[in-house]
């Protein structure tokens, strides 16, 4: 029965940042999510167990207020959760969030069969942390896959790439990076939200860890984008709609 | 200093990093500019004309070997050469085989890195990203080179190239077997125009009910002109139209002189593709939608009831 571990990661809701008039990041009224694409991830652990059997364990890499991301990944059908958790794990760079995870999956899980990441993170979207966990565990990656599926001691997955489809098979345990199209993810409905208080969590602390890796940049600078749109407005109708390409042609991008 | 290296499955993209490179080493960065290829991808001739001093040569994969597993022989080579930096474009597999060495290397990776500047007066590589979905930029330097970057394909100009300069080839060991085989290839078909070289685009989105109903939007890019793109969930969720066609963080990045929206939110990591259009229109019937707060030209309606009089308007009054 194989054991499925699904890494995911509790991120800033990107739709709720703002820009201050100073050209500023403000992220003052944003709300927080499981990262986009490790819905993707979690559902595709559980979906493999409810059809073979085995555990589903979800780990976290994160600060300790992420404990909201926990209970919600745990409501998505994992059995149990590993959280690793400390103030300086908000914005860690892709190589240290590989290297606890891999430290974490190794020491405190073990035998496991299948990671599953996602594609990327929807605040970094660095697309390194599932591969570079793999290069740490000396384990094969199979990385942008649409379809997956587990036989006999193998990982059989669809790769999505520029020239097209590459079906791939290797020997697990291994490591899988998932695209959004793999599934539609659950929503959790209460008596999911109930039964996740009641499961497991195991909180490891950066003093619990032996890896203490290095950050390999410094920021310069980090600001919100600009968007210098005219934001002119028109109606439906017949009028508007002339008078709409009537203001591109003057702009001159229509002939 | 030992230069910088490149790597691209297409020649292209490879000229595109390679005139990066130029501009950096032309900037004081030092070293040599170095190209990694494969039989089956960019050309030893091409490379030099674009200004690689050396070619990088791996032999040829065994058969079912994916294109990732000359990941260790590029590792090994870096591992005695250390370059300063090395430039992968970044497709599907570029972005695999530029994070495997990276941690073989145990170096930084800068994904979607989308400019870089050589700072000679303080000897810092300064690298530039999106983060939040394209809401905010980041610039960042690293601590330690090597450094690698993955760079989206457009992002740098092409060099021009001379077809005198040759470069010095040098053949690199074939790596080890992978425990990882390619089953099968199902090739793309490649059709359309390209998205990326369009003046016009014209944008579907999730407002479309139907496939059938693209027809609209195709026959708008047709009488405009230009070509037809979509937002991701077109692409990658419903499959109505190829991925290439999709705009945005994760697919092409446009800057067309007219892009029209239709039925599109214009969450962040969309916009992010846009950026660089001169002029930007939506057509959306929520007039709430983010989308017009980054459009220079918003029509608020349902897509169904304007694409039609659009459509007419615009044949009354063509341009004889
Ligand atoms: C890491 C990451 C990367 C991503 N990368 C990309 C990317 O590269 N490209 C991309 O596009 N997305 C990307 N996304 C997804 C992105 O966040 C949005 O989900 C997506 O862009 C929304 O697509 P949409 O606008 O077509 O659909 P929706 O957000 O569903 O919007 C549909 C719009 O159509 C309007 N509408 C509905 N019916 C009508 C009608 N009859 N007439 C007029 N208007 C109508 C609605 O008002 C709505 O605004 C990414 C997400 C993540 C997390
Ligand atoms: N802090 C984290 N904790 C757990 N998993 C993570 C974390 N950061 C990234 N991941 C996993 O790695 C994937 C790729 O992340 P990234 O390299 O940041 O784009 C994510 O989709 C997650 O599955």
């Amino acid at each position: 029965m194989p054991v499925l571990v699904a890494c995911f990661k509790w991120v800033v809701d990107e739709a709720y940042i703002r820009r201050t008039s100073a050209g500023e990041l403000d992220l003052s009224s944003v709300s927080y999510k499981i990262s986009d694409y490790d819905r993707n991830a979690l559902e595709e652990a559980a979906r493999m167990k409810e059809a073979s059997g085995g555990s589903v364990l979800a780990v976290t890499v994160g600060v300790p207020e992420s404990t909201k991301g926990v209970k919600d990944a745990l409501s998505r059908g994992a059995d149990q959760a590993f959280f690793i958790a400390d103030p300086s794990f908000g914005m860690l760079g892709a190589s240290e969030t590989a290297a606890i995870l891999a430290e974490v999956i190794r020491t405190r899980i073990g035998n496991f069969d299948l990671v599953l990441c996602g594609e990327g993170s929807s605040d970094l979207y660095n697309q390194q942390v599932g591969i570079r966990l793999a290069e740490r565990l000396g384990i094969p990656c199979l990385s942008f896959v649409q379809k997956l599926e587990l036989e006999e001691g193998r990982v059989v997955a669809e790769r999505r790439l520029e020239d097209g489809i590459e079906r791939v098979s290797a020997p697990l345990p291994a490591v899988v990076t998932v695209l959004p199209d793999i599934n539609i993810p659950r929503i959790p409905g209460v008596k999911d939200t109930l039964s996740a208080s009641r499961k497991p969590v195991v909180t490891i602390g950066k003093d619990d860890l032996a890896v203490a890796p290095d950050a390999h940049f410094r920021t310069i600078s980090l600001a919100a984008s600009r968007l210098d749109r005219q934001c002119e407005r028109f109606g439906a109708d017949e009028t508007d709609i002339r008078r709409f390409i009537g203001a591109l042609r003057q702009k001159g991008v229509l002939r | 200093m030992a230069g910088i290296w490149i790597f691209a499955e297409k020649t292209e993209q490879a000229l595109e990093l390679l005139q990066a490179g130029q501009l950096l080493l032309a900037a004081g960065m030092g070293g040599e500019l170095i190209a990694v290829t494969w039989p089956g991808g960019p050309r030893p001739e091409d490379l030099g004309a674009a200004g690689a001093a050396e070619v990088l040569l791996l032999p040829p994969l065994a058969d079912h070997q994916p294109l990732e597993s000359y990941g260790p022989s590029i590792l090994e080579e870096a591992r005695k050469v250390q370059p300063n930096l090395l430039l992968f474009s970044s497709t599907a597999r570029g972005k695999d085989l530029a994070s495997r060495i990276a941690e073989g290397l145990n170096a930084g990776l800068c994904s979607g890195c989308n400019a870089l500047h050589w700072n000679s007066e303080s000897g810092t590589l300064e690298m530039e990203r999106l983060l939040y979905g394209g809401a905010a930029v980041q610039r960042i330097a690293p601590f330690t080179f090597p450094v690698l970057a993955t760079v989206p394909p457009g992002t740098f100009r092409r060099g021009t190239g001379n077809p005198d300069r040759e470069a010095t080839i040098r053949h690199l060991p074939a790596p080890p077997v992978s425990p990882v085989s390619v089953l099968e290839h199902k090739p793309k078909e490649r059709k359309g125009q390209d998205v990326m070289a369009a003046k016009i685009v014209v944008c579907a989105g999730r407002g479309f009910e139907k496939p059938e109903d693209l027809a609209f939007a195709r026959n708008l890019a047709d009488t405009l002109g230009g070509a037809l793109a979509c937002t991701r969930p077109l692409s990658e969720e419903m499959h109505w139209l190829p991925e290439d066609l999709c705009i945005g963080l994760s697919g092409i990045q446009v800057k067309p002189d007219l892009y029209i929206g239709i039925g599109v939110s214009g969450q962040v990591q969309h916009l992010t593709g846009i950026r660089g259009a001169k002029i930007v229109c939506a057509i959306n019937r929520d007039e709430q939608a983010p989308i017009f707060a980054a459009a220079d030209l918003g029509i608020v309606g349902d897509l169904y009831a304007v694409l039609p009089r659009l459509l007419q308007a615009l044949n009354e009054t063509a341009a004889p």
